[in-house]
């Protein structure tokens, strides 16, 4: 499923005094079937992007094609729910839009409201707790009662339930202990490697997406002004300190020790991995 | 040193379930203090019943008050709090206004209100937001509006509920590094509530909960190499502290080293 920005430009309370440019020309062309990262200070415009997407918002101009749904001003979209059935969107906090009595009617509520015609809601329901690692016992539960970690999954399941293309995650790992966010990190890894979903997920968590992505896209000021695999964009600290990001502490280690030192010990995405160099090169 | 909080033998119920058995706890007046545990382990309900939203029988002693009704009040000018969550604390249309609403309840003169809000807003970087819209803002825009609106009021203790979670690394890390400064120059008592450790390196102290329970307690340089219980509760270790603790085992260092600068210079003399 294509989703690309093509010279996107999007402004808040436009034509009036408190008016803000987010986006500013921007282009960009998202991987299919990958785990796509964007990163980028406060303010950059990283959720104003995933929000263009789901066409909760419209651009202010330029075009956001997303397969063969064109979101641009003047042009409404015909069929929205669709869209948004195949873009699912978890907003940051999703588990704080919770309103039904049961984990069941909380994920029945999007198949009713987005018009989503189905045989089999029952078994629906249970396939999509299933793939987020959660069995048929928590139909029935208060999502109230839930940990937070099992909340955050109840609110991926209700987006599953309507097995759409693209999973866009808006800083998914935010309040999550150590346990639920790499319990998220194998859920986003299989969406990826058994179900060929196309995700993006926006968030500041360099160390998660290093852990997740497959690229990487760096905004600024409304504009992509780095992108690349994760050792591409992670290898360059100097460029990166300039719009506001750190490395991911695995690779801030490599680049210092290179900076510092003028030793190339290499990136790895293991610590153990990286023990090992660490000891061929000074033992 | 004094205590600024002292809670004993807390007791409280949820569902018939004790979040809180007979939990003790000392902060240390001056301190920076990280309250640490994985979710659901009572860090937030704790942070509710020092500021005496959720209420208890318990004895609780803030600042040499100790918590009722009676002083309910006089313990919250005390106490500056941020939440995870700021858009459940924002009441105002303006940043300014929002910012301004906790001096303006105490009945602080304007130019006084003025003349604060430009210090603590340019002191953290969020100066040109006071005219925007609070909901309008970036997550860690927000977060940041938030804790320039409990640092007006210049509390002894400036509670921090997973507060920085949605500002970007780098700016996180020079906000932890204004409050360090706030911390050491004006003697503000600080209590960071994360379930993260990486976070704790920022303070001195850490405290570590699970099941309503303290587990760990002390200096961060001696709480961080229990490498074993806190993995069993669910806790990763900082990467400079696993680093270090797995070169420590190569015999390749011989302690905790949590600056990467120096580690790297010990590594590599």
């Amino acid at each position: 499923m294509e989703i690309k920005f093509d010279s996107v430009y999007y402004t808040y309370n436009q034509r009036t005094p408190l008016n803000k440019k987010v986006l500013n020309n921007l282009n960009v062309e998202f991987k299919k079937d990958k785990v796509n990262g964007i990163i980028g200070k406060s303010g950059s415009g990283k959720t104003t992007m995933i929000e263009l997407i789901n066409a909760l918002l419209v651009p202010t101009s330029g075009k956001v094609s997303i397969n063969k749904f064109i979101n641009k001003n003047g042009k409404k979209i015909k069929d929205v729910n669709k869209l948004r059935r195949q873009v699912g969107l978890v907003f940051q906090f999703p588990e704080e839009q919770f309103f039904n009595k049961t984990v069941k009617k909380e994920l029945l509520f999007g198949i009713k409201y987005l018009n989503y015609q189905t045989k089999n809601s029952d078994k629906r329901c249970s396939d999509a707790l299933k793939m987020v690692g959660l069995d048929d016992s928590y139909l029935d539960r208060n999502p109230f009662t839930l940990s937070s970690g099992e909340k955050r999954k109840v609110a991926i399941a209700s987006i599953l339930i309507f097995n759409p293309k693209v999973i866009i995650l808006d800083e998914p790992t935010i309040g999550l202990d150590s346990i639920s966010k790499n319990n998220l990190i194998k859920l986003i890894k299989m969406l990826k490697n058994k179900y060929h979903k196309t995700i993006i997920i926006v968030s500041h968590d360099v160390d998660m997406l290093h852990q997740i992505c497959d690229y990487i896209y760096v905004i600024n000021n409304g504009e992509v002004v780095m992108e690349g695999t994760k050792y591409e964009v992670f290898s360059n600290p100097d460029e990166l300190t300039k719009y506001g990001i750190k490395c991911p502490k695995i690779m801030e280690f490599s680049n210092k020790v290179l900076a510092k030192k003028n030793i190339k010990i290499g990136y790895r995405d293991d610590i153990m991995d990286l023990i090992k160099d660490v000891y061929r090169h000074v033992k | 040193m004094d205590d600024i909080i002292i809670i004993k033998d807390l007791i409280f119920k949820y569902d018939e379930r004790f979040i809180f058995n007979r939990f003790n706890l000392n902060i240390r007046k001056g301190s920076f203090t990280s309250i640490i545990g994985p979710n659901g382990c009572g860090k937030s309900t704790l942070v509710k019943i020092i500021l005496g939203l959720i209420k208890t029988d318990s004895y609780l002693n803030i600042d040499q008050l100790i918590l009722g009704n009676d002083n309910i009040k006089d313990i919250r000018k005390r106490i500056g709090v941020v939440f995870e969550n700021p858009d459940n604390q924002f009441v105002a249309e303006t940043v300014m206004d929002d910012i301004a609403f906790s001096l303006e309840n105490m009945k602080f003169k304007k130019q006084d209100i003025r003349d604060r809000i430009e210090k603590y807003t340019k002191y953290l970087g969020i100066f040109d937001l006071l005219e925007r819209e609070p909901h309008r803002l970036s997550g860690g825009e927000k977060q940041l509006v938030a804790l320039a609106s409990a640092l007006i009021i210049e509390p002894k203790i400036l509670i921090l509920d997973e507060a920085l979670t949605m500002v970007d690394t780098e700016l996180k890390e020079k906000t932890y590094k204004l409050l360090q400064e706030l911390h050491q120059n004006h003697n503000i008592t600080i209590i960071n509530v994360t379930h993260d450790l990486e976070d704790s390196l920022y303070g001195e102290d850490i405290v570590v909960i699970d099941q309503g329970q303290v587990v760990l307690k002390g200096p961060k340089e001696l709480v961080l190499k229990e490498e074993k219980i806190l993995s069993n509760i669910g806790l990763d270790l900082p990467f400079m502290a696993s680093l270090s603790l797995k070169l420590k085992y190569y015999d390749l260092v011989d302690d905790l080293i949590l600056d990467m600068d120096e580690m790297v210079d010990v590594l590599w003399k």
